[in-house]
């Protein structure tokens, strides 16, 4: 169950290389898949061939994407049969209410602000990982 | 044979077209008025009786100048000036007078009235009630500025978006590859190398804060005010309570004049006092007799002022100019820490509700803020 794999939604390559550090740093070994743009997510969530093994255990969405943004993302992901019981963690920069709210609307299971702070961001990745990979129990299969 | 008079002819022509011209005169919907050259009205139409609302007995020779709502600002000496000299006076706008009292928007057009021998007897003055066209005019010109300001709030709101999302993401990989550098590379580095990399780590973390301080203003400049009955007092006591439950060891008196009744919107005024009390408290901090004072005081421009004074590093009065400035700080931030942005949000919360806020002080000698509010209710 633990070994599900993670879902990371980021265009930026410096988040996506931080994020994987602090995602080992933090021992937390499932699979990553990363996709680095809106469309490129919705290709592996609803294109590929129709695997459990494909299918993520938590998705780490960025809002603002390339092609698609994020809330629309999340509003496919949210409309898919298949994937709406996935948990999908906003992780963004933006602490504008309006994208809280919108997140929310949208069906976000969470919405973290990435601290500037490497220590404090290894905390959060750390802390999201531990609850919804092993505290959480998922919705089952 | 004799002939019938050429004046007679002359005449009930003339009666004819005159019976035809006041016809059309009576039927018009502009007021048409007929004034001597001193002024004094001559003829009124039905119009100007709907228009004014004085009837023709009551208004024949009164002067002209009782309809003229704008006479005492030179409009009326003009237009006689320029028909004393024969002009015709084309449309212009301007407003009128009627009988109760009330002004109206009205496009008025004077002419030069002669007689047969071209000599200059009066004037006539044809006026049209505007009122609706400057409605019009003015709903058309709200919305056109409500346009222009959603489209500057747009813009604004999608500046503060980038600010907030594009200017930390480079923040972030600064500080988060720094710190990799350290964990992983740390024994190559060196105590130098080190060094260096932790400064870029606190670098980042600073302008990480830079930037929300920025976001928070710029929000704050644009929240609606809710006016409520506030005791400054008593929210300027809490504040002193927290910030010696944040620090238990430290020995500071505050003295706190209570009761001060204000309107004003409760969450900002905390806000000001949150960050005058808290300098105060910060500024202090190197003393054993630490001072804080909060009250009223006489002001010049207002019924009362109000103050948070303090007996710790002060300031040099030279650079009073610099302290309600963004980012401006005038001691070390090794010495006092903080971004600079306190002073500046007091002085937009003071001024949005109308008043100012000041400062005295000297190098040792502590440092006094004085602020106004325009909603004044002190007791």
């Amino acid at each position: 169950m633990t070994s599900r794999p993670i879902l990371l939604v980021e265009d930026n390559p410096d988040d996506v290389a931080l994020t994987l550090r602090a995602l080992k740093k933090n021992n937390i070994l499932n699979p990553i898949n990363v996709a680095s743009d809106g469309a490129e997510a919705l290709t592996f969530l609803f294109d590929g061939d129709d695997t459990q093994a494909r299918e993520p255990g938590l998705i780490l969405l960025d809002l603002k994407l390339p092609k698609v943004d994020g809330l629309e993302v999340l509003r496919r992901i949210k409309a898919g049969k298949r994937t709406s019981l996935i948990p999908v963690v906003i992780l963004t920069s933006s602490k504008l209410e309006e994208d809280i709210l919108s997140g929310y609307r949208n069906g976000a299971n969470a919405y973290v602000r990435k601290p500037v702070n490497f220590a404090e961001f290894a905390e959060a990745i750390k802390t999201l990982g531990l609850f919804w990979l092993l505290l959480n129990e998922p919705v089952p299969e | 044979m004799a002939q019938p008079p050429v004046e007679d002819i002359a005449v009930s022509r003339d009666w004819a077209s005159a019976r035809l011209f006041s016809a059309i005169v009576n039927s018009s919907d502009d007021a048409i008025v007929g004034e001597s050259l001193d002024g004094m009205i001559t003829s009124w139409n039905p119009a100007a009786e709907g228009m004014y609302g004085y009837a023709a007995a009551e208004i024949i020779g009164r002067p002209a100048a009782v309809l003229c709502a704008l006479c005492g600002e030179g409009e009326g000496q003009e237009t006689l000036a320029r028909i004393g000299r024969g002009e015709h006076v084309p449309h212009y706008e301007t407003y009128r007078r009627r009988k109760d009292g009330t002004d109206f928007p009205a496009s008025v057009t004077v002419s030069p009235i002669r007689d047969e021998a071209g000599r200059l007897i009066g004037a006539s003055t044809i006026t049209r009630d505007v009122t609706e066209q400057v409605h019009a005019r003015t709903a058309a010109e709200v919305v056109h500025r409500a346009d222009d300001l959603r489209r500057a709030n747009g813009s604004l709101e999608s500046f503060t978006y980038s600010v907030s999302h594009d200017l930390r993401a480079p923040l972030r990989a600064m500080s988060g590859f720094s710190t990799a550098l350290l964990e992983e590379y740390g024994d190559v580095l060196g105590e130098d190398g080190r060094g260096y990399a932790g400064r870029i780590v606190v670098a980042s973390e600073h302008m990480a804060a830079l930037i929300d301080n920025l976001l928070r203003l710029s929000r704050l400049s644009r929240t609606e005010m809710q006016l409520d009955p506030v005791d400054l007092g008593a929210e300027a006591a809490q504040i002193a309570a927290e910030l010696q439950d944040e620090d238990p060891g430290r020995r500071t008196r505050f003295t706190i004049q209570r009761p001060v009744q204000v309107q004003a919107d409760r969450a900002l005024m905390r806000m000001v006092l949150h960050n005058l009390l808290g300098n105060a408290w910060k500024f202090t901090s190197g003393r054993d007799d630490a001072l804080i004072e909060f009250g009223t005081a006489a002001a010049d421009d207002a019924p009362v002022c109000y103050y948070v004074r303090d007996n710790g590093a002060g300031f040099d009065p030279a650079y009073t100019h610099k302290l309600f400035s963004p980012f401006q700080r005038l001691h070390p931030a090794s010495e006092f820490p903080g971004t600079g942005i306190g002073l500046a949000i007091v002085r937009l919360i003071v001024e949005r509700h109308g008043g100012r806020v000041w400062a005295e002080g000297a190098v040792g000698a502590g440092a006094a803020f004085y602020f106004t509010l325009a909603e004044e209710k002190s007791t």
